[in-house]
């Protein structure tokens, strides 16, 4: 008589996996925090995304402005950092090799405050310095539960697919 | 998550499948040494790759790999005599050399030259570090023989082993660079095993139950750090490397011996498990190795006389339930090995991705199987050669270290992560 296991493990078995959704949809955002970044996204936001939100961090001198109106949709619209952390399940930072990535320990304020965990993408690594990658990578290291250091854009479409977004 | 059709390209390795294509681009462990310890020993069934194979070593010691059966009516040359530079079937005496070539057909006349028209696909393959390996892509694209550091340590340093594990090659390999699961999984034996015990690493890990994660690329494929909380603002780092298509190692614990993994597909449904342990800087001793071939560490009991666990999936791994209750054994499974071995088989033959929901940790594997799934497109659409296939990139170790806080760990563990001859592993 086969085993429990041995039954169970048989590709006739699989056959009967309950094809029934077994998670709910999971709420993404995604912010970019420099120019280079944000046009990645400009380009991934033409996509067919499910469940997904992009979102720019303000640059420059903008980015001391009130965490109410510190965010901005891919059409400048004002978003609230708060609301939308707190709406959301999974949270990814993007960010340009050798690009100031300082705005991430706001959203990881906000992520904290709300239970949430970061992950923090960098994008573009082979072609930069090991000080540009640095410059990068250090104030998103004491953040970001996950840290990918990745050579292409393309990773990020991979990724956010994986994750259903 | 997996559309159904990425994840036939990263999980069907048979003949002419894009997946089949980038594992033939790489030497692969087919054989261990002691499989063919001899001239004229017993010859060897081999499956790879869904290619069902006879393995064999001729009078002079010459290695062969070849189709199983023969080209006259089908029989398998597991049947056959190897004798005199040849090995012949049985049932109407063809013999074949050690390339294949049929070098006799006793029913032909001699001067026929029929048995010159007869000749069964092979392959090569050849002895390194306690391994038979093979190339089984096209002749002109064979690459450099393989340069992992297990390989060309001493023998007295190193011991490798197999075991059949029955489910797809990726499946299991994605078990190798899911660092996540070690607090799980193997909570019960970090303490215990005696290939583990004892180092302060494992202070670390128990110290900081919550590790964070770092995943950068490498030129073979990736390195997958773990990162806890160490001692004056510095972070300790247990660093996974995975080389293209299917070899990962462990970051080492104190002076034991350092683990790693191959996982090669035999069919759609089933690979090898291969392991090996070595240390750079001496032999290994006595009671390590008497612990490898009882099953301890990343090693299995087999049942007598076979390459199949004692425990596996006829005899419900041995699950012992009191075990799992009392945290011995988080699954009830004893070993390591059989712990992810066993998880993974249960996934059944080939798991359906497209019905998992991975989370920000599992960035290692997303990583990995993008990686590949661009290899795999390069190399079918402009046969481009995967990374990995280069030797230059099977020179990498993994790494225990403990850097300051500031510093990534490819960078601060640039040399640790390099095979350097006369200096040990970084390790913790």
């Amino acid at each position: 008589m086969l085993s429990s296991s041995a039954r169970a493990t048989t590709a006739q078995e699989a056959r009967f996996r309950i094809d029934a959704p077994n998670a709910r949809p999971r709420t993404v955002k995604v912010i970019a925090l420099d120019a280079g970044s944000e046009r990645v996204l400009r380009k991934l936001a033409q996509g067919d995304w499910q469940n997904a939100t992009f979102l720019r961090a303000p640059q420059g001198p903008s980015a001391s402005q009130p965490v109410g109106g510190w965010l901005a949709g891919l059409a400048g619209e004002t978003m609230n950092l708060i609301e939308e952390i707190a709406s959301a399940n999974v949270v990814v930072t993007l960010s340009t090799a050798g690009e100031n990535s300082e705005m991430a320990g706001v959203v990881a304020e906000a992520c904290r405050a709300q239970g949430k965990l970061l992950t923090a993408l960098i994008l573009d690594a082979d072609g930069a310095s090991e000080a540009a990658l640095l410059k990068t990578l250090v104030p998103l290291r004491p953040h970001a539960s996950m840290l990918v250091v990745a050579s292409g854009e393309d990773y990020v479409e991979g990724m956010l697919t994986a994750l259903r977004a | 998550m997996l559309r159904k059709e990425q994840n036939d390209l990263l999980t069907l390795t048979g003949p002419n499948s894009p997946g089949g294509a980038f594992f033939r681009s790489y030497w692969l462990p087919a054989l261990l040494a002691q499989e063919l310890a001899e001239p004229e020993c017993p010859p060897v069934r081999v499956k790879l790759l869904s290619e069902r194979l006879i393995a064999w070593r001729d009078s002079q010691g010459r290695l062969s790999l070849m189709d199983e059966f023969c080209a006259h009516r089908g029989v398998s040359l597991w049947f056959g005599r190897n004798e005199e530079d040849g090995l012949r079937c049985p049932y109407h005496g063809w013999k074949y050399d050690h390339t294949g070539q049929c070098i006799d057909v006793p029913s032909e006349p001699a001067e026929s030259g029929y048995c010159k028209r007869i000749k069964l696909k092979s392959y090569p393959l050849i002895e390194l570090g306690g391994v038979l390996w093979t190339y089984m892509g096209p002749p002109e694209k064979q690459p450099p023989l393989p340069e992992f550091e297990f390989a060309h340590v001493k023998p007295e340093s190193r011991f490798v082993a197999k075991r059949l594990q029955e489910c797809n090659w990726l499946q299991a390999m994605e078990g190798g660079i899911d660092s996540s699961h070690v607090s799980w999984l193997h909570r019960g034996e970090l303490n215990t095993d005696p290939l583990f015990k004892g180092s302060r690493g494992n202070q670390y890990n128990l110290g900081d139950a919550r590790p964070v994660f770092e995943v950068v690329e490498s030129p073979g494929g990736l390195y997958i750090g773990a990162r806890r909380n160490a001692e004056n603002n510095h972070y300790y780092w247990r660093i996974t490397p995975w080389v293209m298509p299917c070899f990962t190692m462990i970051a080492p614990r104190g002076n034991h011996p350092v683990h790693g993994h191959f996982w090669v597909p035999i069919d759609d449904e089933n690979c090898w498990a291969w392991s090996f342990d070595y240390h750079s800087m001496r032999a290994l001793t006595e009671g390590e190795v008497q612990a490898m071939k009882d099953g301890k560490g990343i090693f299995v009991k087999f049942v007598p006389g076979t390459y199949r666990p004692l425990a596996n999936k006829d005899n419900d791994y041995l699950i012992d339930r009191v075990a799992q209750k009392e945290g011995r054994f988080y699954s009830g499974v004893e070993g390591i090995g059989m712990q992810d071995a066993s998880l993974q088989e249960s996934m059944g033959p080939v798991v359906d991705r497209t019905k998992e929901n991975l989370v920000s940790t599992d960035n290692g594997i997303i990583m990995a199987r993008h990686r590949m799934l661009k290899a795999i497109k390069a190399l079918n659409e402009k046969g481009v050669p995967p990374p990995g296939v280069d030797p230059a990139h099977h020179r990498v170790r993994s790494a225990a270290v403990v850097l300051p806080q500031d510093q990534p760990f490819k960078e601060g563990a640039r040399e640790a992560l390099t095979v350097r001859e006369g200096i040990a592993h970084a390790s913790v």
